[in-house]
């Protein structure tokens, strides 16, 4: 028994709705009194801390059929959204087709946490650790609206999070993941994902960064998404530092190009616990690196000049 | 001798309260529980600093299911604590001085009551101003915290003259070390079980560090006298310091006598982090200077402890960091001086290395600048300024020679870590390697001049159990494990045959407090006196009960053996029933103090060297601990698996210490209220290697034996950190933890890439 401010929460009542559609029919009904839950992982920190009360109504995913698990279908994974963390990372098609999603989940929490936290509720978070690689994977997002299951890609969902909150009562039942193959076109793919934080391990992210694109034979970059979150940051792509990498063979002048647009275009949300400007170069730096390893040695264009700004 | 499983070999064994922590068996004191017991909680100042205008308690007392609702007017005795200088209220009068002053407490019959209860008291504040930093605190705008002003102890020391020195100065360094609030964040939180009992008695079941002790202040807080209360210890999931001051004790024995009903309170992190002592913050500067050779003529120290709302052991732990400031050096000449201010951020107070870590960490910083001015290898430095081993102690006192500082340099010198240093190829041009050292003396026990009684029992119990009977607490050290093996290797016993009772003031004498790196020492030295009496006498009674001679006799696994050991001649069990009167030996003595009349000075020196390698992400300035290595000369060896977990326990606080931990502080007000923003390390922050070498040799005709290992090993990794840090990166570190800001560089990796060998 430890008596803390935890014991302040009075009981709320759980409904454990049989599909996605009376889950949100009791959305609808509660409106503001009820919350969905799933792993509960974060919800219960936030209650503990007092950022977020108690709702009178709970409503329990965790019944709901056909939400949990992966398949892999020709040209896609599809991930329900009640799969628990610890699954989705050990799941040999996400090794194989999206190691930097291995890598994201496996920075999240501790194992016991994962274990119980749902891939949905890490991306319905907003802040999820794991979104910024949804973001740059070109995942959709399928909702249950109510009325007919609705499909966005992540990274336009998170740009209007940037605006507004998400209607509370839709429901994340699944993500779809494309496989994107290498190509004659495209013969070289690549893509990483990196948490700092204030530890190794079990630690909130101070930055996320996500980048993803593939390399033409001649050198060129065909396509980039870059994204970057962290902490309390909704995490959002750089379309500034895209841009000016799409089509382009990086050399070292060019990186040094991408490294300011990324300090200019990432927005990091505050805390006590790091400045913007180290949140910046971290994720700028990682960036810039992930670009360096993927390319090969910069090409011999700006080798002699000074280092990059 | 590297110590590890192997080198171990018997002696490598599961310890007896192992099996039973690992599997989640053991009942700690906090998870004990009664029929019919209250709830305690206690309402706390949700101000850093406010005059208390009223308290009104109706409503409260109101509530169905409430049993008490108690504030200051309830308190029978002194409405006060502290172990050395009793300046915290139990319960607050007219004024709170940090967020986690009590201010009403009260037991209910669940801990939704009692939740409601603490909401439903009304106290009216007036807040006043808060005082959150301990040089403004020491101005005369700053509002007076205590009668006697904010000051709670200034201390100084010093010999031969500074400014001379420094005029004859090659090399002056001057820098300004400054250490975080570091929590002591034990695995189980505050908390206890307060039962009264037939006849007025009073049994605490409650983790403290000194149980005696804190019999004594919850007699003088309760007004009986201190035979009405037991106080029971151990077993403890945790402590470093933390537990040895009261807590929630007071609260639970005021309730529990209040109600006639068994009381239990165990705080939440929360509440713990917001009511806990921490490490004391101290800000340390320090301009120390060299002749062209590199010997130091002058070190000049100025130190500012923030000690919080109330003292505790505040004025100790700065004499300690006075004490400890100068190392295992010597110098020209020396001034010391240090203040223990008075704040409203939480209550500093004594924390495993007791200010030595602070101070340490701040010195090894100043040899490390001071041999690279010089151009000189940073460890021969150190050796040119050692001290010898007649040497006085740090202040002047005389104390007991060992040859331990050049031991552990020596090993560090010649150890593959220090010698490979310069092997620094990574895998990657933004990860930096690199490789740093520092050097540590140590003093165990409390110093001269305070109260440091030590001592124990044996006793043949009936049941034919050898009883060995100490005042010590168990928290995870330990000392159940190497008592035992004690037992074994001196006296012959099985381990069946031992019985440990610790941590029981009804049944165990005073054998002083479980601080200071002293209760293995003070083992060994009780036993040491008993072995003899106890032995002699278990024969004599045998040789009576079997009619043969005591020379054809000895003590062994199970009981009395003939000579030669072939024969069991007569179980423990046989000896117990047999005797006329009961075999039991009792001794006290004092923990061996300096001659040299100086409060607090030591006696019994311990000494390390840490190297430390560590690997440096200049992308994200995170800095990762790769390897360790430790050698501590610290005597005998009395149980290898004990002395191993107090090396690398306290090296991954130290870890701590050095890189992600602080209690971050705004206005008084905790910003890390629990443990998802204060950083303590992981498995993963810890997974290096660790080399422990423990040089046992002693002088001939030393007498105090192994000294104790409980602090030292927590105490130079921070500063050896920062050396590799330095080493990886050129940039110095002087404020702890590291801030990763300071370390991170603009990828100019790759051109460094291209020119890399």
């Amino acid at each position: 028994m430890a008596s803390g401010q935890e014991d302040k929460m009075m009981s709320p009542s759980v409904w454990h709705p049989r599909d996605a559609t009376e889950a949100w029919t009791f959305k609808k009904l509660l409106d503001a009194d009820a919350i969905y839950v799933a792993g509960g992982t974060l919800l219960r920190t936030q209650w503990e801390a007092g950022i977020a009360t108690m709702p009178k109504h709970l409503i329990d995913l965790s019944s709901i059929p056909g939400l949990k698990g992966i398949v892999k279908e020709e040209h896609s994974i599809t991930i329900g959204a009640l799969t628990p963390l610890g699954d989705c990372r050990k799941d040999p098609h996400v090794i194989r087709h999206y190691p930097m999603l291995a890598d994201a989940i496996r920075s999240i929490a501790a194992s016991s946490v994962r274990n119980l936290a749902t891939v949905g509720g890490n991306i319905a978070s907003r802040v999820g650790d794991s979104l910024p690689v949804f973001i740059v994977s070109q995942a959709e997002f399928e909702w249950n609206t109510g009325l007919s299951p609705m499909t966005e890609d992540a990274s336009q969902w998170a740009e209007r999070l940037q605006e507004q909150l998400p209607k509370a009562s839709h429901l994340l039942t699944r993500v779809h993941l494309p496989i994107i193959e290498e190509t004659e076109l495209v013969p070289k793919r690549f893509g990483a994902f990196h948490k700092v934080g204030r530890r190794e391990a079990f630690t909130q992210s101070l930055v996320t960064v996500a980048i993803s694109g593939g390399i033409k034979a001649d050198g060129k970059l065909a396509e980039i998404r870059i994204a970057a979150g962290g902490g309390q940051t909704i995490p959002h792509r750089l379309p500034a530092a895209e841009k000016l990498l799409k089509g382009q063979i990086p050399n070292r002048e060019l990186l040094g190009e991408v490294h300011q647009a990324v300090m200019n275009g990432y927005r990091p949300k505050s805390d006590p616990f790091a400045t913007d400007e180290y949140r910046k170069k971290a994720a700028a730096n990682l960036i810039v690196m992930e670009l360096w390893k993927a390319c090969g040695e910069p090409s011999g264009a700006g080798r002699e000049q000074d280092g990059v700004k | 001798m590297a110590l590890n499983k192997t080198t171990s070999g018997g002696r490598w064994r599961i310890r007896p309260d192992g099996p039973e922590k690992v599997t989640g068996k053991l009942a700690y004191l906090t998870d004990m529980s009664r029929d019919g017991m209250l709830v305690g909680r206690v309402l706390r100042s949700p101000h850093p600093h406010a005059g208390i205008v009223s308290i009104h308690t109706e409503k409260a007392k109101r509530i169905p299911g409430v049993h008490a609702v108690i504030t200051h007017a309830d308190i029978p005795g002194m409405n006060r604590f502290g172990i050395v200088n009793p300046d915290q209220p139990v319960l607050c009068e007219d004024r709170v001085r940090y967020i986690g002053d009590a201010v009403a407490a009260v037991a209910a019959e669940t801990p939704e009551i009692a939740a409601q209860a603490l909401e439903s008291i009304e106290v009216e504040y007036v807040v006043l101003p808060v005082v959150d930093d301990p040089v403004k605190a020491q101005t005369k705008q700053a509002p007076k915290l205590h009668p006697g002003g904010n000051v709670l102890h200034r201390n100084q020391y010093g010999y031969g003259e500074v400014t001379s020195g420094f005029a004859g100065c090659t090399h002056i360094v001057e820098e300004t070390y400054l250490t975080p609030r570091q929590m002591h964040t034990y695995m189980e939180t505050e908390g206890g079980l307060f039962i009264p009992e037939e006849g007025g008695r009073l049994t605490v079941y409650s983790p403290t560090q000194h149980g005696y002790k804190d019999r004594m202040q919850l007699a003088r807080i309760l007004g009986l006298p201190e035979f009405n209360i037991r106080v029971v210890s151990s077993p403890i999931g945790g402590s470093f310091g933390g537990k040895d001051e009261l807590n929630v004790q007071p609260y639970g024995a005021l309730l529990a006598l209040v109600t006639g009903r068994p009381v239990k309170i165990h705080n939440s992190r929360w509440e713990s982090v917001r009511a806990g002592l921490k490490r004391h913050p101290m800000r340390i500067a320090m301009k120390t200077g060299v002749d062209d050779s590199g010997r130091i003529l002058a070190h000049q120290v100025s130190i500012v402890a923030d000690t919080g709302a109330y003292a505790t052991l505040g004025a100790e732990v700065l004499n300690f960091a006075i004490e400890h400031v100068t190392g295992p050096y010597r110098y020209d000449s020396v001034e010391v001086e240090g203040v223990s201010v008075y704040t409203n951020n939480g209550v500093s107070g004594e924390f495993r290395g007791f200010g030595g870590n602070q101070a340490i960490f701040a010195l090894e910083g100043q040899m490390d600048r001071l041999a690279e001015k010089l151009g000189q290898d940073p460890w021969e430095f150190r050796l040119m300024n050692m001290r010898k081993p007649e040497d006085p102690g740090p202040l002047g006192q005389t104390i007991v020679r060992t040859d331990g500082a050049m031991q552990v340099w020596k090993s560090l010198a010649g150890s593959s870590m220090w010698l490979d240093r310069q092997d620094r190829i990574t895998d990657n041009p933004w990860l930096r390697k690199g490789t740093g050292a520092a050097f540590v003396m140590h003093g165990s026990g409390l110093g001269f001049g305070i109260p440091d009684p030590a001592g124990g029992m044996l006793a043949l119990a009936e049941d034919g159990k050898i009883e060995a009977i100490f005042g010590y607490e168990e928290f995870g050290q330990g000392l159940i494990a190497t008592l035992e093996l004690m037992l074994i290797e001196q006296f012959g016993f099985g381990t069946e045959d031992i019985r440990i009772v610790i941590g029981d003031t009804d049944l165990v004498p005073h054998s002083g407090s479980s601080t200071a790196s002293r209760a293995t020492s003070m083992m060994w030295k009780s036993l040491q006196k008993l072995r003899g009496p106890f032995l002699d006498r278990m024969l004599d009674e045998a040789s009576k009960l079997l009619s043969l001679p005591t020379e054809s006799l000895r003590v062994g696994t199970g009981g009395i053996w003939n000579r030669s050991g072939e024969h069991l001649l007569l179980t423990y069990g046989q000896l117990a029933q047999g005797v006329q009167e009961e075999i039991r030996f009792q001794t006290h003595f004092p923990f061996p103090a300096s001659p040299t009349k100086r409060i607090g000075a030591h006696y019994l020196y311990t000494y390390s060297a840490v190297a430390v390698e560590v690997e440096v992400n200049v992308l994200t300035g995170r800095v990762k601990v790769l390897k360790q290595y430790h050698a501590v000369a610290a005597g005998p060896v009395m149980n290898p698996q004990g002395f191993l977990g107090q090396i690398e326990g306290g090296s991954g606080m130290a870890v701590g210490f050095a890189l992600s931990e602080d209690s971050v502080m705004d206005s008084g007000v905790y910003l890390t209220r629990n443990l998802d923003t204060y950083m303590i390390p992981t498995y993963t922050d810890l997974n290096g290697e660790i080399e422990v070498h423990a040089i046992e040799d002693l002088p001939e005709d030393d007498e105090h034996g192994p000294r104790g290992v409980g602090e030292i090993g927590s105490v130079g990794v921070a500063p050896a950190i920062a050396a590799a840090v330095y080493h990886a990166t050129g940039k110095r570190i002087s404020k702890l933890p590291i801030d990763p800001e300071s370390l991170q560089e603009v990828p100019d990796f790759l051109v460094k890439a291209v020119s890399r060998p």
